[in-house]
């Protein structure tokens, strides 16, 4: 609903309203940084899901369809992030819902975030950045998506 | 729009985009579209109970057993908004995780939003898009109850109350609230010590408040899936003896339905109301308040 057309963002409602997976593919136990993200995401407002661990690409598909979400954020610690982003970026547009964008976060190197961004990734984070930067960055990124 | 029962959910995309629109839709735009009540009803099955009693985890051994009955069965599980942020972690999947590749359930998360009755806004007319897409079932999950929110009753056929060792002292407190409106109570947790006083406890405290013919109350393991063919059974004898089709279901129904929206309403009145407004006389208040429900739905 769009009944705060204009209204500067104040932080706590930035993600009012919008529906964001926090999903770990793979076989990586570090759950931390998904929490803290599931957390920070949820005080801006986000209706926020949080798959558990060590989930398939399709199973992360399958629950972003069914959902419904506005957006996927994928947490990957592992090294595996290129296979992970790849197959779940496939799955997700198996199920028809390419139009849904993918967040990663976790352990990536710098040299390895052109080659996220351009599989269709929207924008990648670690642990370095600012927790408000990156629900900024992650509102922004949703803002103007088709709903 | 008409699925042949026994067949995988056919477009998951497609409906979980109707979900979430019927879950946005404004209140005008309800007003402006009204369901219609008298299509394919899909038997609903409300499970209640404390936080923490096993709710989640109980919808998900449960679905395995309504599956050999039913073609498609929707799990619906409501957790809170955060009044403060207006944010929610949506946590009763996680449990489900079993279900997730059979391609005949569909599990959707809801958080409450502006209710807080244990329910969530929109709600029927959520439910009502899975009625659409010719599910037979639906499981919904209400948001970890305390003691007076009993509103599932209007809106399901079957209502389970979840209960767990440990949860003595909230049987005491519950009885005049959802004790007196379920249909099958669950004690949950039988591995635990203390699954037999508390169940002693209860049928003491449904002896007192509820005459005649005692309810069902079966102890079970939801974790393992121990005595959930017993609660299957006692689901589906419920749903015998409650005509879920008939004129009163409807009705009741219908009365949940209205009551959310005017909720929703009253909601959005009180928080437009300016503070200055606040204090003045009571019944001026009153009169005010009245007057923008009266105002209809703003946007
Ligand atoms: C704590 C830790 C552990 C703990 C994990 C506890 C737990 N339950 O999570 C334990 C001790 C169990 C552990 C084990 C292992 N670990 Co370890 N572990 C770490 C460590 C030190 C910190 C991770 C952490 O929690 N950071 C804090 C959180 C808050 O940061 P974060 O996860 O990066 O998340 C932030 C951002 O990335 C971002 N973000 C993350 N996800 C998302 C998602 C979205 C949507 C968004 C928007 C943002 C976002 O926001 C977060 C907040 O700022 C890292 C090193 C490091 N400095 O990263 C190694 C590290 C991740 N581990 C590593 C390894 C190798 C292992 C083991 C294989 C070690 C072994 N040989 O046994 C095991 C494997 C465990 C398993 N099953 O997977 C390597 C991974 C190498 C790689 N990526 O190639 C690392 C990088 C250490 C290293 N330098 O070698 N580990
Ligand atoms: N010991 C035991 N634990 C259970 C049983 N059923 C569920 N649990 C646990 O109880 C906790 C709460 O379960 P959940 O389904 O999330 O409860 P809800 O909040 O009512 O939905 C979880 O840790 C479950 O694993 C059971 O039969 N026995
Ligand atoms: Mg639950």
């Amino acid at each position: 609903m769009s009944d705060t057309l204009e209204t500067p963002a104040v932080p706590t409602t930035l993600l009012k309203g919008k529906r964001i997976l926090v999903a770990k593919p793979g076989l990586d136990g570090h759950d931390v940084g998904a929490k803290v993200i599931a957390l920070a995401l949820r005080d801006a407002g986000a209706e926020v899901i949080y798959t558990g661990l060590r989930k398939s690409p399709g199973f992360i598909a399958r629950v972003a369809v069914d959902e419904d979400v506005d957006a996927v954020g994928l947490s990957i610690l592992s090294g595996s992030h290129k296979e992970l982003v790849a197959d779940s970026i496939a799955a997700l547009a198996q199920e028809g819902a390419s139009a849904i964008p993918v967040f990663v976060g976790g352990t990536i190197p710098a040299e390895d975030v052109a080659m996220l961004l351009d599989l269709g990734v929207k924008a990648v984070f670690t642990a370095d950045m600012k927790l408000d930067d990156v629900i900024a960055e992650v509102a922004a990124g949703l803002r103007g998506q088709p709903t | 729009m008409n699925v042949a029962p026994r067949s995988p959910i056919l477009d998951r995309r497609a409906l979980g985009r109707a979900l979430s629109r019927a879950a946005d839709a404004a209140l005008a735009d309800i007003l402006a579209t009204p369901r219609d009540e008298s299509r394919h009803l899909a038997r609903r099955i409300g499970v209640t109970g404390p936080p923490g009693a096993g709710k989640s985890t109980l919808i998900a051994a449960l679905a395995r057993h309504r599956l050999a009955r039913a073609g498609q069965v929707a799990i619906v599980a409501i957790d809170p908004t955060s009044p403060k942020t207006g944010g929610s972690i949506l946590g009763d999947r996680i449990r489900m995780d079993g279900l997730v590749d059979d391609p005949r359930v569909f599990i959707r998360s809801l958080a409450s939003r502006s209710a807080t009755d244990g329910l969530a806004d929109n709600l029927p007319e959520i439910l009502g898009v899975f009625d659409d897409f010719g599910f037979d079932e639906i499981i919904l999950e209400t948001v970890g109850v305390g003691q007076a929110e009993f509103a599932v009753r209007d809106l399901v056929d079957v209502e389970l109350l979840v209960l767990s060792p440990g949860a003595g002292d909230q049987i005491q407190a519950m009885k005049a609230g959802i004790l007196e409106t379920a249909d099958i109570f669950v004690i949950n947790k039988a591995d635990q010590p203390d699954a037999a006083k508390v169940e002693a406890e209860l049928k003491a405290t449904l002896a007192l408040t509820a005459p005649g013919e005692p309810p069902p109350v079966l102890r079970v393991r939801a974790d393992a899936g121990e005595n959930i063919a017993a609660l299957d059974a006692a689901i589906e004898h419920a749903a015998e003896h409650q005509a879920a089709h008939g004129p009163d279901a409807r009705r009741r129904r219908v009365r949940q339905r209205v009551r959310g929206l005017v909720w929703r309403q009253l909601t959005a009145v009180l928080a437009r109301l300016p503070q200055e407004a606040l204090d003045q006389p009571l019944p001026a208040l009153y009169a005010a308040v009245l007057a923008g429900l009266a105002a209809g739905p703003a946007g």
